[in-house]
């Protein structure tokens, strides 16, 4: 069902001078100026006959690195959490000393809203990267909102680095880079999850017919003869809507073991309730997107426990995870979701970039990028634990990690190599 | 086959229940006081709201806060209509329309900012239960719902055909002048009506809060489906909108069963444009008018 963002039509736009409306008169506009201007210049002369401000560290210049996530509307659950990382990892960095390279400058976080709308997202990349002398950007999270901010920054030449899961992502860009496993890749994961619980997977896919949503599927569809999965359903719905039964109906119908469902949040709630109302006796694999969300288990409680899915990153993953894991809990009182980690690891990885260019020209950042090696340290803090990108702007390392709702948290259970915890039998 | 028949249209049925309750509201509000309330959906979210802080907060059930929500925005509305609604009454259609259109995003982010964008679940002891008869099943939160969508709906109707104030309201909405010239006080029927239409919402919001997240979007998503109807059951007709809201549940159910999930909304308006064409002014609407 279409959902209607005209809400967020007051929210945007925000603009530091529009809330000056008290309109100084001629006058006193430049006693105003006159006055600013002698503190400043005072500060200046005191602070250099006092030698307290050492002038190099202050002479830096702060780096711009702009974020695109949607605030406000249907998505900004999970942008909002998507805004708290950036922060956090912003201030990591700085506290780190900044980049060295460029006499210690501090990286400056520039936030804008996309209001989970795709024409909205186009003029606020636009709108951001010709308003700002930006290094690079990262965002949106969601892939439909990506595949547009991608496109505006390839055109603008400024180097953006996702989240995002689609493999269109990797398609025909240059200033593109994306450090975490592709849609694909989750599609095999998942259904060498399902021959976990049975030999005899006999898999339904339900999917929201969005970027994200299709994508995914095809890639299960593709793969799933290879992996020895028969897929008995493969629907699409639409996001959105106000009862989940008629779907899980035709689930129901289909006599399969194992349910795929590739949603966003609300849906995948109602979904899994409805499961349990009609009795299904399913196991079933939430993917990504919603499901590994700290809300779902809010939203869904204790009918939770045991069910599967994937991510691109999990907080169990390694120490440092771990340790922006307990950070970020302490800000937002919620564990490090996949995105939110994700971003952490990504601010690193320009941060990798900016140092090695020893500039904050976005083509030179691109330049870095693209030859980004890293093993240690937060910058490689992802399933596989190295970071290289391929010409296609894939991390050559990328995969992602099978996790399960275990005790009100999130457990990494696949891969082998990954697995933190046993796999739970429900 | 006919177990999946049967399941889609018992679906169907249920969720037209509430669809119903939004649609009586928008077509109570235009059909007396002849505007369109585009901030129907926001009342429901609101009612959520009302039910979902109720619960948490005092853990009252949310279908007992049925008690509070309604009488509070019965109130709302009466003093929207009063405040508000009254002030641009007039033959220019634009400052209505403007005017609910302004409440409906003032509400949505008013919401936004006071309740964040996150969805709030309430769970019941009964809100994942569901009656196993043969092979069909009946969730007993939307039978709830729907039960008392339906005797609400009832007492509207036996208020407005017994009552004088429920006689006046449908003569105004049948021809407002000549109601107006046979002594009916126009601002205390529009009041009545306005506040009615919000209550109504109000308890919408309340019976979905036990299966049904709440989050500011929320209304929207039932809005849609309720213009539908209304549009379907004849403008201003209450008992035609809630046959509308009925069918467009099942309508959707079925749309989704046999035609695809991602189309269910393919059907209903299928439907809609069916019933345009060959009842143009609605299945409600009176014959040789």
């Amino acid at each position: 069902m279409p959902r209607s963002h005209r809400g967020n039509a007051m929210t945007g736009d925000r603009k530091p001078s529009a809330i000056n409306n008290a309109v100084p008169t001629k006058a006193s506009q430049k006693k105003l100026n006159r006055r600013r201007f002698l503190v400043k210049s005072g500060g200046v002369l005191a602070a250099g006959a006092f030698g307290a401000v050492p002038l190099r560290g202050w002479a830096a210049d702060p780096i711009n690195i702009g974020a695109l996530y949607p605030s406000t509307g249907s998505m900004a659950q999970i942008g909002v959490g998507c805004v708290a990382a950036a922060k956090l990892a912003v201030d990591m960095v700085n506290e780190a000393g900044g980049i060295k390279s460029l006499g210690g400058a501090k990286l400056n976080l520039i936030v804008s809203d996309v209001q989970s709308d795709t024409t909205v997202t186009r003029t606020e990349t636009d709108r951001l990267i010709s308003g700002n002398k930006l290094s690079a950007i990262h965002g949106c999270y969601a892939s439909a909102l990506t595949l547009i901010a991608s496109e505006v920054c390839e055109r603008a030449r400024v180097p953006i680095i996702t989240g995002s899961s689609s493999d269109q992502l990797n398609k025909g860009r240059s200033y593109t880079f994306t450090p975490f496993a592709r849609a694909s890749q989750f599609a095999k994961a998942q259904l060498q999850m399902a021959k976990l619980v049975s030999e005899q997977a006999k898999v339904a896919v339900i999917f929201e017919n969005t970027a994200f949503g299709t994508s995914t599927s095809n890639g299960l569809k593709e793969l799933a003869p290879g992996e020895g999965v028969e897929i008995v359903m493969f629907e699409p719905y639409s996001a959105g809507f106000t009862d989940a039964s008629p779907l899980i109906n035709k689930v129901k119908a289909s006599g399969a073991n194992t349910l795929f469902s590739l949603s966003y949040l609300n849906d995948l709630i109602l979904i899994v309730r409805t499961v349990k109302q009609v009795g299904l006796n399913i196991a079933i694999n939430g993917g990504s997107g919603g499901f590994v969300m700290p809300d779902f288990y809010k939203n869904v409680g204790k009918a939770a426990e045991g069910l599967q899915g994937v991510a691109h990153w999990n907080h169990d993953v390694n120490d440092d995870a771990q340790k922006v894991n307990a950070e970020f809990k302490k800000r937002t009182g919620e564990f490090a979701f996949e995105y939110a980690g994700g971003l952490v690891a990504q601010t690193f990885m320009l941060a990798d970039a900016l140092e090695r260019a020893a500039s904050a020209d976005p083509k030179k950042v691109r330049e870095a990028l693209s030859t980004l090696d890293v093993s240690s340290g937060y910058a490689a803090m992802a399933p596989g634990g190295k970071v290289k990108f391929g010409p296609d702007g894939k991390n050559v390392y990328g995969r992602p990690v099978g996790v399960q709702w275990q005790n009100a948290d999130l457990a990494s259970i696949f891969p082998k190599e990954d697995a933190r915890a046993p796999l739970m039998k429900t | 086959m006919w177990e999946t028949l049967a399941q889609a249209v018992i679906n169907g049925l249920l969720i037209g229940g509430i669809y119903a309750l939004v649609s009586i509201g928008v077509t109570l509000i235009f059909g007396v006081v002849k505007i369109v309330n585009f901030a129907q959906g926001e009342f429901v979210m609101l009612g959520m709201y009302i039910s979902f802080f109720l619960a948490t907060q005092f853990g009252i059930d949310p279908l007992v806060s049925l008690v509070v929500s309604m009488p509070v925005l019965f109130v709302a509305g009466v003093l929207i209509q009063h405040f508000l609604i009254r002030r641009v009454l007039g033959p220019n259609d634009m400052p209505q329309i403007f005017l609910t259109f302004a409440l409906s995003l003032l509400l949505l982010n008013l919401s936004l900012m006071l309740f964040s964008a996150n969805y709030r679940t309430v769970h019941t002891s009964y809100s994942d239960e569901a009656w196993h008869i043969g092979g069909l099943y009946i969730p007993v939160a939307k039978l709830i719902a729907f039960a008392v969508a339906m005797a609400l709906s009832g007492l509207l109707w036996v208020f407005l055909h017994t009552t004088d104030l429920g006689r006046a309201m449908r003569a105004a909405s049948q021809n407002r002048d000549v109601a107006m010239l046979m002594g009916i006080n126009p601002n205390r029927v529009f009041a009545v009506a306005f506040g009615t239409a919000l209550a109504l919402a109000g308890a919408a919001g309340s019976l979905l809060m036990p299966f049904y997240s709440a989050y500011p979007f929320v209304g929207q998503v039932f809005v849609l489906m309720a213009f539908v109807a209304v549009v379907m059951g004849t403008l201003g007709n209450v008992m035609g909108a809630l046959v509308a809201s009925l069918m467009m549940g099942i309508a959707e159910s079925l749309g989704i069963q046999f035609v695809g999930a991602d189309s269910g909304l393919i059907v209903v308006f299928a439907l809609l444009l069916l019933t345009l064409a060959f009842r143009p002014s609605g299945l409600g609407a009176r014959r040789g008018r």
